[in-house]
């Protein structure tokens, strides 16, 4: 599975979309344009990237860019896996 | 009163009253009475609508179910900030009195992540009073625990206009200087932060009476979690009876939408069927 995909599965679980982000490309803006989105689903979704992916994130890389864009999201998580 | 007998009352404790519900078992004898304790601060309202499903099953099957509020959650007296692991303590153990009295039968533990890991605490200082746990995704380590709750202040923060500069770090450092901190809408106070951080559940040793723990795994895992199968080993090297599983279901207590988890409450009503006689 593409990085994209894996990403947006992801949140699809974690969100609970119902398949809402299967929809959605790069530049689809998440936070402030995702309802679901508040500081209890982005420690969800950190917990749940650290769970899949196996790497830990620290504190000083949580960020509002970060969670920018779908885009934004997936290259901090092909930044973390190339590290 | 409704047609269930379901009870709503408030139980005289110290300091204040708490919030209880009770949920008679549907038969004259109960088979015994199961005492639940909530999970920590949001997981708790994530977690009511399991927590009731969960419960009027147990009634079904003849078992009468007490679920209280603990000191400065939900509906009972006091403020997140004064609650204290050795008052939740006192409360559990004047709920199991109120039971054991009410049903006449012997009390089970049953709980959810950090109220898990209380009910073991208590069970371990108290090992007469109770006769077997279910535990529902046991909150392992406190310390880890407590760090992915300080978390939320750390995302809080940085998602805000402004923000960043905020860690665990720092926020661990204000509260071992005596500041309480909020956390997502919770004051959190460091005399509880420091005891939940103690929290190891591999140091405890509970022989005799049988204990279940049931993890909730989503997607395509298959089988119990290499943590929780380690504390599991440990136990069972120390002669404890403790055994566990693992169910598919989404982790209800920590989503955005309340969820069910139907197969964990078929896998409760499975384990009391095996273990409780």
């Amino acid at each position: 599975m593409a990085m994209d995909a894996q990403v947006k599965a992801l949140l699809n679980d974690v969100l609970q979309l119902g398949g809402r982000a299967s929809e959605w490309n790069d530049s689809t803006p998440l936070l402030g344009s995702v309802p679901e989105l508040d500081s209890m689903a982005v420690v969800g979704i950190i917990t749940a990237m650290e769970e899949e992916f196996g790497f830990s994130i620290a504190d000083d890389e949580i960020s509002a860019d970060v969670f920018a864009t779908l885009g934004s999201l997936t290259r901090f998580v092909e930044q973390k896996l190339a590290a | 009163m409704n047609a269930s007998g379901l009870e709503a009352f408030f139980l005289p404790a110290e300091p204040g009253t708490r919030f209880a519900l009770f949920y008679p078992a549907q038969q004259v004898k109960p088979r015994g009475g199961v005492l639940y304790v909530h999970p920590f601060a949001e997981e708790m309202n994530k977690s009511r609508r399991m927590a009731a499903l969960q419960a009027r099953a147990f009634a079904a099957a003849g078992y009468s179910v007490l679920q209280i509020d603990l000191y400065g959650c939900g509906d009972s007296a006091g403020d997140f900030g004064d609650a204290r692991w050795d008052i939740w303590h006192r409360d559990l153990a004047l709920a199991a009195d109120w039971l054991a009295n009410r049903v006449a039968a012997p009390v089970h533990l049953w709980g959810l992540r950090l109220g898990a890991t209380l009910a073991l605490d208590c069970w371990r200082v108290q090992p007469d009073r109770f006769t077997s746990a279910l535990l529902w995704q046991p909150v392992a380590n406190g310390e880890a625990f407590a760090t992915q709750f300080l978390r939320l202040a750390v995302a809080g923060d940085a998602l805000r206009e402004g923000g960043g500069g905020v860690t665990t770090d720092s926020l661990r450092r204000r509260l071992s200087g005596g500041e309480s901190i909020e956390v997502a809408g919770y004051t959190l106070a460091p005399a509880l932060l420091s005891d939940i951080d103690k929290l190891r559940l591999s140091d405890y040793t509970l022989t005799g009476a049988p204990m279940h723990w049931l993890e909730v795994r989503g997607g395509t895992a298959t089988g119990p979690s290499t943590a929780a199968q380690r504390v599991i080993t440990d136990w069972q090297a120390k002669g404890m009876n403790a055994t566990i599983e693992a169910v598919n279901g989404d982790s209800f207590w920590a989503t955005q939408e309340i969820v069910d988890a139907p197969a964990l409450v078929q896998a409760s009503m499975r384990c009391y069927e095996r273990l409780v006689q």
